[in-house]
């Protein structure tokens, strides 16, 4: 087990070399602003912009730039200064990250609330008018993009906005640690927002799965052998059945803890995604750098637990 | 970031939701071009209360040296007070603020002097009087690669051994003088003097400590905004060591009251009314609109998009004011065939649908059509020919004119009135549907053209570079530093701005005649002369066709019921000293 551990940290860290460097590549390669240029202005003289390109390590050859940021990154976990604010990225970076946590948790929470019944009942009352209720909300939930839903609920329940005023609306986060009964007011309806698409995904696949699971010869062994049908379906179906959705929620929190872009810029909730689509606008590369290699860190890092998770109940994965 | 660039994203903001408001502009949806609230100061305004503020964008940099954004010079004005200022209804001539005085310029235009005010004070933690040593650092400031100000080379680059401080060898700007505490004398070695004066508006002339900044300035990039000092009515939230900590970059703006300030005895005219404002940045748009729409003690920080737009002016009407700012332009590249021949640049001009721009940019509500440089507010705008312009065929019918086309291409040398040449290429924004009404344009007259639609970015740095080799730029434009021709044309339209590299000259237009008119306009001092000169480059500018004049947009900002909101005009945004609550 140690080594398979020892192989998959490795990976990740091979991983986060190769996203970073793909990022300083794409950057560089594809049409953008010149940042130096940027921050000189309109009429600026050859030597300003060869100042400001020595400022900022623009004048080096992209290798020398790359190996400098990464040694930042390794040694000092410095992650550079923002070209558009100044401010150091992982500051700005640390900053946003308790609310896109809070997001990310609390959504999870939701989903998984909203998803682990209505599946269970959708494959449980197959065909009848309660699975095809929970069917179709889920086709619409996952076909409504989430930036539209977001502001159907805005203009629908938010306090200010609202025909139904019940929940607080954009532009009202408050941090955890300031007040945590208006965190969580102003953090309800994103939570539901974002756990909308994720609950009924959830809640179709475990339907999927369950319906599967139910009808194996074990399932029909244990209630030949009278086992009662309740612990048949909590003990012996749910069980196998929920296991690729742990597999998923891994991955899925991971994505998340990256941004969730949409979310977050509809309610303006300072998370990392509007950090990152912010610096994409502004071509500010060292915070896209830094906003990708946080997102991917937490990718790899649920890969990882999940891949851990796995190995440590099935022998065969760490020798697979 | 630069001028053009916000205004790009301007363009941007109006362009995304053009259309909706579309109808809206043309009177239809119960909308009007009256009844809209004046964002002029009243009587009796309300002391007291918070203001608060909601937009998208961030500021460009909080530093003042480095401010540069028409949203974040709402922030820079009410916490920082540059020589001269305008009030908030008057663009035509500054008044002076930190300054005693109107600046003195010499009858060489090499020497401008200016008075500093007694009885400023810093805010703490430096907490002393302001003296003209600290403009002098302030000025200096912006020419450190540190800081890297990106108008200071533009209008003070003159200013005897500037360059060495931009060059890093020194940190003593030698053509500026401070003979007292109260005197600051600056000597150029050309005759700028007149243009520079006008200039002192730009907060870069706000006064910096060198004894507190010096350490911040020092570093590879300066970090003094994230630690400033303010001399206007309010500060930003900081803590006892000065530590910004109000401004979360991309989150949030507060500012509260500067305890230093002492308002009418230092000679600052701005009331300061509202005792804190707490500006919240990242909003979306739309809903941030609405909000302040249907909220309280709400503005709008940045441009309004456009179903807000449609919503205030037809059911909000109070609550909605309009600004006029800038222009927008195609520009013809003068120094590639075909556009090298003024009458093919013409046949051009004569073929844009201005009317079907103006459609695409949302109607007449957010501009007017134009028929030349200058924007309305912008003194000489009367001496270039108004609205009206001055008569030139090639741009006498807003929705084109095909036959006059054709007769310039004809002079031309293209016998049946239809370009027949080489492929040309042209480069649009994303999302903008002016870039295409463009194309559509240009290709009715028989050019064959290579078509790139990029990111703002990548247009800018596409049309800016010489080397790119681009025809037609379809989304040019150009917001003032400041109320003058000067701000205005010579940026984008002299010969000496033509560059390598970040060129704001894009039609590459170097017509020596003008580049002599604008020189000797910009030695003008008096307002009249100044604004009848340069009313006359603008329409040699407009006769060559160089750039098609396009629009003179007009901003929207959006305020709650009970904001007494006021304008600063030559900023098109908010005045946040002069706005109140009801």
């Amino acid at each position: 087990m140690a080594g398979y551990v020892a192989r998959r940290l490795l990976w990740v860290v091979a991983l986060l070399l190769a996203v970073s460097a793909i990022t300083f590549l794409i950057f560089y390669t594809l049409p953008s602003a010149d940042p130096a240029a940027i921050r000189a202005g309109r009429q600026p003289t050859p030597e300003l912009l060869a100042q400001i390109r020595q400022n900022l390590g623009l004048d080096e050859p992209v290798y020398v730039q790359y190996w400098r940021y990464m040694k930042g990154v390794v040694l000092h976990f410095d992650l550079g200064f923002s070209y558009a604010s100044d401010a150091p990225v992982r500051d700005q970076i640390l900053d946003r990250l308790p609310a896109t946590i809070s997001l990310t948790a609390g959504a999870v929470v939701v989903w998984l609330a909203l998803a682990l019944p209505v599946g269970l009942i959708s494959a449980l009352r197959r065909r009848r008018w309660q699975d095809r209720l929970a069917m179709g909300a889920a086709l619409v939930a996952i076909s409504a993009p989430v930036y539209w839903l977001g502001l159907v609920a805005l203009y629908l329940f938010s306090k200010d906005l609202g025909r139904f005023p019940i929940f607080e609306g954009a532009n009202t986060y408050r941090p955890l640690t300031d007040d945590p009964a208006a965190w969580a007011a102003s953090l309800l309806m994103p939570w539901f927002v974002l756990a909308a698409s994720f609950a009924a995904f959830y809640a179709r696949l475990l339907r999927a799965n369950l319906l599967e699971v139910m009808s194996e010869d074990y399932i029909r062994t244990a209630r030949a052998k009278g086992v009662p049908e309740r612990r048949v379906v909590l003990g012996h179906g749910l069980r196998p059945a929920i296991t690729p959705l742990v597999t998923i929620l891994g991955l899925d929190i991971g994505i998340l803890l990256g941004g969730a872009i949409l979310v977050e810029s509809v309610f303006n909730v300072p998370g990392i995604g509007r950090l990152a689509y912010d610096a994409i606008r502004q071509a500010d590369l060292p915070m896209i750098q830094g906003t990708v290699l946080f997102g991917a860190f937490f990718i790899v890092v649920a890969n990882l637990l999940v891949d851990l998770a796995y190995a440590w109940v099935d022998p065969r994965v760490r020798t697979a | 970031m630069n001028r053009m660039l916000a205004r790009t994203l301007v363009v941007l903001g109006f362009a995304v939701f053009a259309g909706a408001i579309a109808a809206c502009g043309d009177g239809e949806d119960g909308a009007d071009s009256g009844g809209f609230a004046s964002g002029e100061p009243v009587e009796g305004q309300k002391k007291g209360g918070t203001l608060k503020v909601t937009s998208n964008a961030d500021v460009d940099s909080i530093d003042p040296g480095q401010a540069y954004f028409q949203v974040t010079y709402q922030a820079t004005y009410a916490t920082q007070r540059p020589l001269y200022s305008y009030r908030p209804g008057n663009t035509d001539e500054p008044v002076p603020d930190l300054a005693s005085a109107h600046p003195v310029v010499s009858p060489d235009g090499k020497t401008v002097t200016v008075k500093v005010r007694p009885n400023v004070r810093f805010s703490p933690p430096v907490d002393r009087a302001v003296t003209s040593r600290d403009v002098k650092y302030a000025l200096t400031r912006g020419f450190f690669p540190s800081v890297a100000n990106q108008y200071v080379g533009t209008y003070f680059g003159d200013l005897e051994g500037a360059q060495a401080v931009s060059e890093g060898k020194t940190r003593d700007l030698a053509g500026l003088q401070t003979p007292d505490d109260r005197t600051l004398v600056m000597r150029f070695s050309t005759p700028i003097g007149p243009t520079a004066a006008r200039a002192l508006v730009l907060p870069a002339s706000a006064p910096v400590p060198e004894e507190y900044a010096r350490a911040f300035d020092a570093k590879k990039k300066s970090d003094y905004g994230f630690n400033q000092v303010a001399t206007g009515p309010y500060m930003i939230r900081s803590d006892a060591k000065g530590k910004a900590v109000g401004y979360v970059p991309g989150r949030k703006i507060e500012l509260v009251r500067n305890p230093s300030w002492n308002g009418s005895a230092s000679g600052d005219y701005r009331p300061a009314y509202v005792d804190r404002v707490d500006w919240t940045i990242g909003a979306n748009p739309t809903v941030a609109g609405r909000q302040v729409i249907n909220g309280s003690g709400m503005v709008s920080g940045d441009t309004v998009p456009a179903p807000i737009v449609k919503l205030a002016a037809t059911r909000h009407k109070a609550q909605i004011a309009f600004s006029p700012l800038g222009n927008r332009y195609i520009t013809l590249n003068t120094a590639l065939a075909p556009f090298d021949d003024p009458d093919v640049r013409k046949a051009v001009a004569a073929v844009v649908d201005r009317n079907a721009l103006q459609l695409a940019r949302g109607g007449r509500l957010t501009g007017k059509i134009a028929t030349h440089f200058l924007p309305p507010g912008i003194p000489g705008f009367e001496d270039a020919g108004g609205l009206e312009g001055k008569g030139h065929d090639f741009l006498a019918k807003p929705a084109g004119d095909a036959e006059v086309a054709a007769g310039y291409l004809r002079k031309a040398g293209f016998a049946d009135g239809r370009f027949k040449g080489a492929r040309i290429s042209m480069v649009g924004t994303r999302d903008d549907r002016g870039s295409q009404i463009v194309l559509e344009n240009v290709r009715k007259l028989g050019f064959d053209v290579n078509f790139r639609n990029l990111s703002q970015e990548a247009m800018l740095a596409a049309c800016a570079t010489p080397s790119s080799k681009v025809h037609v730029c379809a989304n040019g434009g150009w917001l003032p530093d400041f109320n003058d021709g000067y701000a205005m044309l010579f940026g984008p339209f002299s010969g000496k701005t033509i560059s390598p590299e970040q060129s704001p000259n894009w039609s590459q237009l170097d017509d020596p005649r003008i580049n002599a008119k604008m020189d000797a306009a910009a030695r003008l001092t008096n307002p009249a002369q100044r604004a009848k000169a340069w009313g006359e480059v603008d329409d040699m500018v407009t006769a060559t066709a160089a750039a098609v004049p396009t629009y003179w947009d007009d901003v929207p900002l959006v305020q709650s019921k009970d904001v007494q909101g006021v304008v600063a005009r030559w900023n098109a945004a908010w005045d946040l000293s002069f706005s109140s609550l009801k």
